[in-house]
Formats: structure tokens, sequence, C-alpha cells
């Protein structure tokens, strides 16, 4: 039993909008996930109910065993900030920080104190190529760089998953390649598994495995799960 | 790119950005509303020396039409000013207020001196003035309650031909007059020139809120305008559309703060200023200033979305790119310095006109220093900072230091005014000796001939005392006990026993000093007042549309897991913070700029309104800024923020 995040049977509904209806999805350790389809097939919807920043109508998430689904919102938020780690599109650096200090948030808000914070965060901008970007705020940086502070920022504090939703949908096709093949090898190198939404079939192409969302539902060789 | 379509995008903020466009319509009628105050102070108080200005005689020394003189009388508490008339000839004119010139012998009464005349017993009032004949008009008064007696006399009356003190504040001698215009007495121009210094510290902070008002439509929509630059809309169409947006909601906004000024302006008569309240139509303003207020508000907010928009415009990528803001001149802090060291220089003789321009420049200098000392204090609290919501507040008021200011400027300047009149209120007189004697000025030589004549007025009113002659008056002592009802009977009885001079206690001769100690604190409180509305407003509006503009971002970070706590505390040390440093900074700017006028020492009645208002103006700005608290919990439970 080495599967990290399950989710099992799980169901979201809007109103009369079925956006899950009963999914289930295991990731592996170590694994990377692309969860592609087309808009407004339930993508997100179904990121957030496995993040725990939804709950699912029905259904079961999992977490190294433990069930996460039904914990209070508090506490959820919190296993969001230690456990979790995300990218987004854009949009998700404070724009007065420093990038250094962007990423260094996850850290102090876990009572890391500034200086250390500051120094692990650090560490990651070589690897990721910001060398020299630490002390340029988001407005001055590109978006394939902000975006790669982002990943910074997600994998400052050893996270057990990285959701990253649409996290190249905002930089031309070479850029988001880039920034894909950095999300995924310092994930991998990182010991994370990462679930990653995505139009971009290229994009995808850097995970381990693809699942297709359609109507709320897995597709598995073409057919509904 | 069609009109239309620009239009609809603009127009597409939904819900959010009408809010924007609810506190910019609240803001410019809290602006507007407290404008129209601070305007018409100072015309209600010319409307005033204009009134009074008949009892101000200046003698002619070519042909006369009358002779004038006025002296002040008191009953219980009260002042009541006593006006001497005679006509020389038959062409003198009716005085204002009165049907005609009146006859030897005539009393005039206002209306409350009538009043109170006909409750109090005959023997303490009414027997002063024998013969009332008429009723003065509003147009012979100052406020509504004041007690006025217009006397006709015979042009060789001794009333009228006897000099009478050299203080104007005892009375006027009798004058020959060529009209009865008369001219503004000194202290109603010093009531104008203090109005005027009141009008000063609350338009400046006014200004500056009302600018951080007119900038919220703005910056609720700079991020769609860039986008309709980028698409290709042309400078002037975003500029058309926004600054229109911006006039007609500030219109609204203005209307609307007309009429909340008007529903108050019967309340605000009731602020008692030189011994009473104001005719609520000396607090409307004139139809050409009101027309002027309700043009030009809405023009200055659009003016300010003008120069809001000025960057969108000039780089369509300025705002979608958030610059790093240029940092702030050293220059405005050497102004600031500049301004300062001259005011030591006034001394307190001088005329109070360059004072007031002085004190406007000090605090205009404080507006510029404003966002670079919030800058600096940004710097330190980050450089400082141990925990995230610090480090936040810090960095945002190095981002935006123009918006901290807008928010703590208005306690900031509070504190100001605070620190100034703190220091310039001297404390409560204290009490008077002795409450039973009377005193009235008598000609050299006749002291004795006039007291042995208070004696037999005092004893056919039955009123036992003690009068003794002096060097130049006669003292009446009532003993200790009396009470004043009993003063009054003997002011009743000594009525006219020396012609033009009135028997007076020593708290009567205090009066004025009293009755400008009593409005100086009114204004005091007045000013304090608007400046935290101002403030508190301000505090409110800065908290909202500092959410408003970093929803995304918040949103983000609290699906990663952000405690909202954290954001809030964040948000609440960005202005505690400033407000801290700022607010006794200011406090002791206004101390220092006080120095020069202070009269006595520091008292705790001016210590005390500092303590409450620091205190208020934290509460208030507390609380305000709490309020926005739901609209962070309401824009960050949106599971997935989109950018709109
Ligand atoms: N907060 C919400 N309220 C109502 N309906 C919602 C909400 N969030 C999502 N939906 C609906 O649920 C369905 C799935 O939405 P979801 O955001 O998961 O789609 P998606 O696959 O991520 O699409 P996209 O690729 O466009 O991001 C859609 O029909 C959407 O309209
Ligand atoms: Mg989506």
């Amino acid at each position: 039993m080495n599967d990290v995040l399950v989710g099992r049977a799980l169901a979201k509904r809007f109103g009369q909008t079925v956006a899950l209806g009963g999914v289930d999805l295991a990731v592996r350790a170590g694994e990377a996930v692309a969860i592609m389809g087309p808009s407004g097939s339930g993508k997100s919807t179904l990121l957030h109910c496995l993040a725990g920043i939804m709950k699912p109508d029905s259904g079961e998430v999992h977490l190294l065993g433990q069930r996460i689904d039904n914990l209070r919102e508090r506490d959820r938020s919190a296993l969001r900030r230690t456990r979790f780690g995300f990218v987004f599109q854009f949009g998700q650096l404070l724009p007065e920080l420093p990038a250094e200090e962007n990423v260094a948030l996850p850290l102090m808000l876990g009572d890391v104190p500034r200086d250390r914070a500051v120094r692990q965060a650090r560490d990651w901008f070589g690897p990721l190529g910001l060398h020299g970007m630490e002390t340029r705020r988001p407005g001055e940086l590109s978006g394939g760089q902000a975006q790669r502070v982002a990943i910074a920022r997600a994998l400052v504090s050893k996270p057990a998953v990285v959701f990253a939703d649409e996290p190249t949908g905002a930089l031309d096709q070479t850029t988001g390649q880039e920034t894909m093949r950095l999300l995924v090898e310092a994930t991998k190198h990182n010991g994370a598994c990462l679930i990653v939404v995505t139009h971009d079939p290229n994009v995808a192409g850097w995970c381990d495995r693809t699942v297709e969302v359609r109507d709320g539902h897995l597709l598995v060789g073409g057919v509904r799960a | 790119m069609n009109l239309d379509l620009t239009w609809r995008l603009l127009r597409g903020g939904g819900r959010k950005g009408l809010l924007g466009t609810w506190l910019t319509l609240g803001a410019v009628a809290v602006s507007t509303a407290l404008l129209l105050f601070a305007v018409a102070a100072n015309f209600a108080f010319q409307a005033r020396a204009d009134r009074s200005a008949w009892r101000n005689p200046v003698e002619t020394k070519g042909a006369a039409v009358a002779i004038e003189a006025a002296r002040h009388d008191y009953v219980r508490d009260k002042e009541i000013t006593v006006i001497d008339l005679a006509a020389l000839g038959a062409d003198a004119p009716a005085p204002p207020g009165m049907a005609r010139f009146p006859a030897p012998g005539e009393v005039w009464l206002s209306p409350a001196l009538k009043e109170l005349a006909g409750q109090l017993p005959a023997d303490q009032l009414a027997g002063r003035f024998p013969s009332p004949k008429g009723v003065l008009g509003e147009e012979a008064l100052l406020y509504p309650g004041e007690l006025v007696a217009v006397v006709g006399h015979k042009p060789d009356a001794p009333e009228l031909t006897r000099p009478r003190s050299d203080d104007w504040i005892v009375g006027y001698s009798p004058v020959k007059v060529a009209s009865l215009a008369g001219e503004p007495m000194d202290d109603a121009e010093a009531y104008q020139v203090l109005a005027l210094i009141a009008g000063v510290l609350m338009v400046v902070p006014l200004l500056v809120f009302g600018g951080a008002a007119a900038r919220l439509t703005v910056a609720r929509r700079d991020q769609r305008l860039a986008t309709l630059r980028l698409v290709g809309a042309t400078p002037g169409q975003v500029v058309g559309m926004t600054v229109a947006e911006a006039v007609i909601v500030a219109f609204a906004g203005a209307i609307t703060g007309t009429l909340a000024y008007a529903l108050a302006a019967p309340l605000l008569a009731g602020i008692q200023i030189g011994g009473g309240g104001w005719f609520v139509s000396d607090l409307w303003p004139s139809p050409l200033v009101l027309g002027g207020l309700l043009v030009g508000v809405p023009l200055l907010v659009g003016l300010s979305a003008v120069v809001g928009l000025r960057r969108v415009v000039v780089s369509p990528l300025g705002v979608a790119k958030r610059e790093t803001p240029p940092g702030l001149r050293f220059i405005r802090v050497v102004a600031l310095l500049a301004v300062l060291a001259v005011v030591p220089l006034l001394s307190r003789g001088n005329a109070v006109g360059p004072i007031a321009v002085v004190i406007g420049l000090a605090f205009l200098c404080v507006n510029l220093v404003g966002p670079w000392v919030v800058g600096v204090i940004g710097r330190v609290t980050a450089g400082r900072a141990r925990r995230p919501a610090r480090l936040l507040a810090g960095r945002r008021l190095v981002d935006d230091p123009r918006s901290a200011w807008r928010t703590v400027s208005g306690v900031a300047m509070t504190g100001f005014v605070a620190g100034f009149l703190c220091l310039l209120s001297p404390g409560a007189l204290s009490g008077f000796a002795d409450a039973g004697q009377l005193q009235v000025a008598v000609p050299a030589g006749q002291t004795a001939t006039v007291a042995e004549q208070a004696r037999t007025r005092l004893k056919a009113a039955g009123i036992t005392a003690t009068v003794k002659p002096a060097k130049k008056l006669v003292a009446v002592a009532l003993g200790t006990s009396a009470d004043a009802a009993t003063v009054d009977r003997a002011r009743t009885a000594l009525a006219g026993l020396v012609p033009g001079h009135t028997p007076t206690t020593e708290a009567d001769d205090q009066h004025f000093g009293v009755q400008i100690l009593a409005d100086v604190r009114a204004g005091t409180v007045v000013v304090l007042s608007v400046s935290f509305l101002v403030a508190i407003a301000s505090a409110g509006i800065t908290a909202a549309s500092s959410i408003l503009d970093r929803r995304q971002t918040y949103g983000l970070l609290r699906l990663a897991g952000t405690p909202l706590e954290v954001l809030d505390k964040a948000r609440r040390a960005e202005t505690l913070i400033p407000l801290t440093v700022m607010g006794g900074g200011a406090i002791l700017v206004g101390a220092f700029c006080a120095a020069p006028f202070m009269i006595g020492a520091v008292n705790a009645t001016g210590v005390l309104t500092l303590v409450l208002c620091v205190g208020l103006g934290f509460a208030g700005v507390i609380a305000a800024g709490a309020l926005s608290r739901p609209l962070l919990q309401s824009v960050t439970t949106d599971p997935a923020p989109r950018p709109d």
C-alpha cells in the first residue's frame, strides 16, 4: 500500500450541475499525475476535493491512510499549509513581498524563525534557475519566473503532495514546457507526488500518467470508468 | 473598438465593482457634507459679524444723524447688550430689526429678553427696562436666543453725554454717527479668523480623503482598464468612460451629502459659540456657494480620477505588471522642517491672518511628508518583523505608503489639532471669590452722593447691603449668602443709578474671557469630531478597497492554507503601526506649533481631550477596519477565485 493520496467515489454537485459524479483516483508515492479534459468537465473540482479545499458531497479522501475530507475547515486549512503545496495559474504571489519572502511565507506561517525561513527559501532559487531574483518583487519578474517562484513556495515546506491547477496556462508554449519540466523534476527530487490539471498534452507529457475527465467522470481507455 | 463594448466591459465589474461605486458615493457624500459644514461655518461667522456691526458705532466728524452707545448688563450668568440711541434731527434711520428709530424713553427688547423679563419677577429684570415698546427682529441679533435691549434717549440725556470706560469689553462710549452701519467688532473678526483656521484644519484632511475616494473608483477599474488598453481602446475612450463614471457617481454623492447636511443643519445650529447657537439660515450657504460645491466636488473627483488613470493610459502594462513605485523624495521632509522653523518666529502679538496661513502650510507639509514617513516606518517594521503578519504589514507600507497615509492621515491630522489645542486652551478659571459684591463705576467726586442714592434705592427695594464708596466706584456688598435672585434684584434696583454704567460682579467682568475659553473648547470639539469622522470613514473605505484590490491573491493564499487571521492581523498592523507612530508624531508637531501661542500651563481638560481624541481615534479606526472583515471572509471563500 504505497498510495499517498486516495480519492474514493468522489461526488460534488453545484445546484443542478453535477461537477463530479463519483470519481476514484489513487496517487502512488513519487508519482506525477496529469488531469486533462474539456473546460467545465470537473478538473478543478476534483483537485479541490482531493486537496481538502472543498468538501465532496459524498466519497472519501485519504492522505497516507488517514481520512481528511471529514476534517473541520480549520484542520484542513492547517493540513493544506503543512502537507500540501499549491501552484495556481497566476496571481498567487503577494506583490509587496520580494520573491524570497514569498517563498519563505509558508515556513514562517509554520513558526520557522524568519532568518532560517529566508535562508531555506533562497536554497530553491538556484536549482529553479532563479539565481539573482531573490529580492525582486513579483511585478519585476516574467510570467515564467513568477511561476518558478510559486513552485519554490509550493515545495519549500516539504509537502507530501503538490497540486497545480493549470500552472502553465498563462505562459507561452516554450516557457510552459520549461516550467513544467522544473515542476516535475523538483517535485520528484523532493519525493512528493504531483497532481496537475492542464489543457496542454505537452505539459501532460511530463507526467507519469494522465487521467481524462468528462462530465464529472474519469475516462479509462476512452470509456467512463 | 466601439464605445458600447467599452462601456459594457467597464460595467461588467459585477457586485464587487458595484461595491466600489457605493463606497465612492458614500465617501463623496461624507466629504461634501463636511465640506459644506466647514464652508458654511465661515459664512455663518461672517453673517454674525455683519449683523452685529451696527452695534459698533463709528464716530463721525461731519454731519451726524444719531448718537449711539453700548454697554453690557447681566442677568443671572447671561449677558445683555444694551444699546443707547438718540436721534439728531428727524431723519435718523431705523436701526436693524426695528420699524423706526426709538423715541426717547422707548425700549425694544429681543424676543429672548422679552420672554425672560416675563418669566423673572419684575424686580429682577423687567424693572430695568420700564416701558418696552417693541420686539427686535432677527436682523439685530447675533443668534436666536441673544439678550438685547435698544433704548431711546434724548440727545442730551446723561447716558449719551458722559464718557464711559475705555475698555470695549465693557461697552462703547457715546459717539455721533453718520449712519447706523457701524463696522464689524474686533471680537467678531477674531471669531472669523478662528473659524478660518478651523476650516483649514477640517478641509485639508477632507481633501486627502476625497482624493482617496476618487481613486477608489479607479483602483477598482485599473486592471480592467489595462485590459481594455491591451485590447486596443484609445486612451481617450478609457479616460472618458472612467471619468464620466467617476463624475456621475460623485455628483450623486454630492447631492446625498447636501441632503445629509440639510438634515443635520438644525442640530448643528445648536452648537454654542459666542454665547448661543445659530440661525439655521446662517448655516445654509448661499445658492452660489452651494452650486459651486455641487459642481466643484464632482469636477475635483473627476480630476483625481484622471490623475489616477494616468498610469494606465501612459502604459497599459504599468498596472498589469505592478512595478515598484518610485521612492518619495526626502525634499518633503526638508520642506516641513523649513515651515516649522518659521513658526517660532511668529510672536503672539502678530496678526492672526499670517498665522492661519503658516498653520495651513505646516498642515500641507505634514501631508506631503506623511507618505515618506509611512515608507520609513514600513521599512523599519519589515526589517524587524519576526512573524509573517508584521512582515506583510511592513512590506505593504513600503509598497504603497500613500494609501496607508490616507488611512491614518485623518487621525494624524487630528493629533496635530489636538496637540495644538491641548496647549492652547488654558485651564478653567478659578471660582470667583466674591459672588455677592456689585461694583459700579462712578465719575470722580460723586462717589459719596451715589453711595447715598444706592443705599436709598436698595432700602426701598428691601435689600440689605453694605454700600461703600471707593476711589472711582461704589461697591455694594450683598453678603456671601446672596443668591442669584438677590443679585439680580440689586442690579435692577441700581439700574440707571450712574447713567451708562452697569453694576457688575467680578464674574460679570470676566464674562468675556470665560466666553472665549468656552468657545475655543467648543471649537476644538467640533474640529476633532469632524476629523474623526473623516479618519474613520477613510479607514473603513481604505480597508475595504485594499481587500478588493488583493482579493485574488488573498483567495489563493487562503486556498493554500494561509489562516485568515494572519491576513487580518497584517491588515490591522498595517494601519495601527503608522497610526501609533504618526499619531504620536503629529501630536508633538502640533504641540510644538502651539508653543509660541501658549497661554499658561498645560491643563487637565486639554490633556483629557487629547487622551480622548487618541483613544476614540484608535477605537474608531480599528472598528472601521473590522467592518471589512466580513468582506475579507466573503472575498476569500470563493474556492476558485478567477481574475475578473
Ligand atoms: N462554485 C461553483 N458554483 C457553481 N458551479 C460551479 C462552481 N464551481 C464549478 N462549477 C461548475 O462545475 C463544473 C465543473 O467545474 P470545474 O471548475 O471543475 O471545471 P474545469 O474542468 O476545471 O474547467 P476549466 O478547464 O474551464 O477550468 C462546471 O460546470 C462549473 O460550471
Ligand atoms: Mg479549472
